[in-house]
């Protein structure tokens, strides 16, 4: 088995606070809000009305004709209200079901450990019901429409637990026990519904054990092949992944899917199965709660719907502490704390919120910083770095040192853009790959006169889109997009 | 601590209430964050590294201490003054623009403030001094609009401008060092009696001074130049660190050596051996700390091999075909004006003009 990376990326050292391999479940809130859009798939309309009595893991929002899966209720109750709130910058309606007494799961119908016997529409139908086709960035391919493409286009399926972002939830708590032989159930579940695809499955190198056993487990598979990858910043994004192990070109700023190529995670296998196996509706995720201003950290298995409040209440350090979602360079701020819990969670980090000064803040020896220069003391230890908010430095101009362009996993080279930017919107911009840009933020993090790069160029990318400048200039022509005209509103093409 | 802390709020209120002093407060501003770092917090990445500017440019300075304490020793106490005259003098320059331009002060001049009296000869007149810091500093970074902007390396400005408006100086000013015992941390200046550099004496009168001599500095050179292990391992000190890009250094060297390896062969009165050139003049000190200023050097990768191949070729040369001896000065000067060029070549290659038309 070769291992396999990419150019440019960052390793991140250890920081404070990673999940530990313990696992509890989160007690029953009083009452979930259910938001009406999860994972990938538009909107739906939820087909329960205020007052009704709803079951765990009934369907309360479905809608065969639009590109979604379907919502169910995570708790047996009673629909209390159905209002419009604001989740993430978008308008989405929410269905708050006050808790009951619990009257047990309901099993998807047909779900059996015999899959091998059931027919792959059957199968589909299953996966399609439970919502985890849902899962993941551009969702799994069904014959109902939950992907942008259907299960026979194909060509390829990554699976990655690579965990390169710079805390994860732990591989060895979800592929614990009887979860690793699921898992390859997973897997064999996908290879039946797709029979084009090639599967490949890209894994930290660092976990060798786990390695080994899926090695042993997998033989006699065909179509089948296992990289460990040095688990380097940004390798989990599908833009990294794809040329990576494919070798590949990436029509970057549009999705895996368009060339015909899936992505999932682990734990989105792991959901495949439990839906086609044991009939498991989506109504629950793992998430590993992260990060030094946590008390505890652990993976805690919550109902979709909870509100952070109930999920973090006596969980937090006392101080302030910046709650941020899934990933500590591109993560959303959860700054409204009654907020749900949707199928995309998977870690929550909490850091110190820290705008304290140091005395000689430069000068310091630096034991429990990271730095991507080896300039700190913290380079030639093991010791776990601590991370909070503060800037760490003031911005000054660009002094040309080229961290930007060695990190940069897309090969583009962020200052020179950066320049062009404060010279005005044009066409150079494209010329330098601007639409390239994955939105990693790692530019942003290596740079010692502390540019804003990442910022810079989202805000760029954002005008040239409003001034009508079109990225499929660029990037279609060397491509075979699949349903290409119905993805992102592109219709026409010049 | 808390003291500084109050003394630096009194004034900064102070400053800003007075309107004579108002234009003043960059400085202030600069004090301020050099001892107590920012208080702002971060948007997105929510955690950045902990490498800034200031300790960038501290590191630089940590990796010239052994040169600079080597200078202190063979040459007297007077390298501490004309370190002095150079920081006074150049970062008077530096507060006058960032006061008039209404802009924060930056950092940049910690280095060249330092970097300019280690290339000079060691008797040197003070007012000199003061001329080629503030002639540098002036012509070489601020007219360009500061730090990070100019295109010519300031120390090299300022010396190379000295080096032609009084040669008379630079060819009777190499004293020789101190050598042994306590050597000049005790005097204030070496005796009068000066001699000639190895390079001068290659190509006057085709003498090889000894490498271990070169190597510890006991011929003369230089204030800073001449203790070449300490030279080396300050430039291996911020390779290692990621602070040098250790494409420069390499390619540069490696191209003296290998030029001068075949020009010694075919014209060995013009150039001299591989090693000794390697060892002589500024050529270690210009390829780890000059050459390799980022601002003035190309930004792509592969320019940088092309920069430092050239600087080595145009050093040989400058050695060995014109009178000036010292060509690792020239070299520099001219491939400053070049970068720029290199980068947009390898940037046109490297990113395909997209045609309109598609």
């Amino acid at each position: 088995m070769k291992v396999k990376t990419f150019s440019g990326g960052y390793k991140l050292k250890r920081f404070q606070g990673q999940p530990q391999d313990k696992i509890i479940e989160c007690d029953l809130p009083s009452e979930v809000s259910i938001p009406m859009s999860q994972g990938f798939g538009s909107e739906l309309l939820p087909s329960v009305k205020v007052g009704d009595k709803v079951s765990r893991g009934q369907i309360i929002a479905c809608d065969d004709n639009k590109t979604s899966s379907p919502i169910h209720s995570s708790v047996s109750g009673i629909v209390t209200a159905i209002e419009k709130k604001n989740y993430f910058k978008r308008e989405l309606t929410m269905v708050t079901i006050k808790t009951g007494a619990d009257d047990g799961c309901l099993k998807l119908e047909g779900a059996t450990v015999r899959w091998d016997k059931l027919p792959n529409k059957k199968i589909e139908e299953l996966l399609y019901k439970s919502g985890v086709s849902s899962l993941d960035r551009e969702g799994i391919p069904t014959s109902f429409k939950t992907s942008i493409i259907g299960p026979e286009a194909v060509e390829d399926l990554i699976i990655h637990g690579v965990g390169s972002e710079a805390y994860n939830t732990s591989l060895d708590i979800l592929l614990a026990g009887r979860n690793l032989y699921n898992f390859i159930e997973g897997i064999k579940i996908l290879m039946k519904i797709m029979p084009k695809a090639k599967v490949h499955l890209a894994f930290n190198k660092e976990k060798k054990k786990i390695l080994e056993r899926i090695k042993k487990l997998t033989t006699k598979f065909t179509n089948f092949s296992i990289y460990p990858v040095v688990p380097k910043y940004p390798q989990g994004y599908d833009e990294v992944l794809v040329p990576t192990l494919l070798g590949k070109r990436f029509p970057y700023g549009y999705s895996a899917a368009n060339i015909g190529i899936v992505v999932l995670n682990i734990q989105a296998v792991l959901k495949v199965f439990e839906a086609v196996g044991q009939g498991k509706p989506l109504i629950e995720r793992i998430v590993s709660l992260c990060g030094p201003s946590f008390k505890e950290n652990i993976h805690i298995k919550v109902r979709v719907g909870t509100s952070l409040e109930h999920l973090l209440k006596d969980r937090l350090k006392d101080g302030p502490c910046r709650i941020i979602l899934n990933s500590l360079f591109t993560g959303a701020n959860l700054n409204n704390l009654s907020l749900p819990v949707n199928r995309t969670y998977s870690q929550i980090i909490a850091i110190p919120e820290s705008s304290q000064r140091h005395f000689l803040a430069f000068a310091r020896a630096g034991m429990h910083t990271d730095s991507f220069s080896r300039t700190f003391l913290s380079a030639a230890t093991t010791t776990k770095k601590i991370p909070n908010t503060n800037m760490r430095g003031d911005e000054r101009p660009c002094i040309q040192c080229g961290y930007c362009s060695e990190v940069c996993p897309v090969a583009i080279m962020p200052t020179l853009i950066d320049r062009y930017i404060k010279l005005g919107i044009n066409e150079n911009l494209l010329r330098y790959g601007i639409f390239n840009c994955i939105e990693c933020n790692l530019c942003t993090y290596v740079c010692p006169s502390k540019v804003l790069l990442g910022q810079h160029l989202k805000a760029a990318k954002i005008k040239l889109i409003e001034i009508g400048c079109d990225q499929s200039l660029c990037i279609v022509p060397r491509f075979d997009f699949k349903e290409f005209d119905e993805y992102k509103g592109v219709k026409k093409l010049r | 601590m808390k003291f500084l802390r109050k003394i630096l709020d009194e004034t900064g209120k102070f400053v800003k209430k007075t309107p004579a002093l108002k234009r003043l407060y960059p400085v202030f501003e600069a004090t301020d964050e050099f001892f107590f770092g920012t208080d702002k917090t971060t948007i997105l990445p929510h955690v950045m590294d902990g490498m800034d500017i200031k300790r960038y440019m501290s590191f630089v300075i940590i990796a010239l201490v052994p040169a600079t304490i080597a200078g202190v020793y063979f040459y007297g106490l007077r390298v501490l003054a004309v370190i002095a005259v150079s920081y006074a003098f150049g970062g008077l320059v530096e507060v006058t623009f960032s006061v008039c331009r209404r802009k924060p002060l930056y950092e940049g001049f910690l280095v060249t403030g330092l970097i300019f009296p280690l290339i000079l000869p060691p008797g040197i007149p003070l007012w000199m001094v003061a001329i080629g810091v503030v002639f540098g500093t002036l012509f070489g970074k601020e007219v360009f609009g500061g730090t990070g902007r100019n295109i010519f390396n300031p120390a090299l400005v300022g010396r190379v401008f000295i080096s032609l408006a009084f040669p008379e100086f630079f060819t009777t000013m190499w004293q020789k060092p101190f050598w042994g015992g306590l050597g000049g941390l005790i005097k204030f200046a070496p005796d009068a009696v000066t001699s000639a550099t190895p390079l001068v004496n290659f190509k006057s009168a085709h003498f090889l001074t000894g490498y271990s001599s070169l190597l510890f500095g006991s011929a003369p050179g230089s204030i800073g130049e001449t203790f070449r292990i300490g030279i080396l391992l300050g430039g291996i000190f911020l390779i290692i660190v990621k602070i040098v890009d250790w494409r420069i250094p390499l390619s540069f060297l490696a191209s003296v050596f290998i030029l001068s390896f075949f020009g010694n062969i075919f014209y060995p009165n013009e150039f001299a051996p591989p090693l000794f050139q390697l060892l002589s003049g500024g050529l270690l000190f210009g390829a780890f700390f000059m050459a390799t200023d980022p601002v003035t050097a190309p930004l792509t990768f592969s320019g940088r091999w092309i920069y430092g191949s050239l600087l080595g070729i145009l050093t040989v040369l400058f050695r060995g075909l014109t009178g000036f001896v010292e060509g690792v000065m020239f070299a520099i000067l001219l491939m400053n004006a070049v970068a720029p060029f290199i980068d947009n070549l390898i940037i046109d290659i490297r990113f395909k003009k997209i045609s309109s038309s598609a």
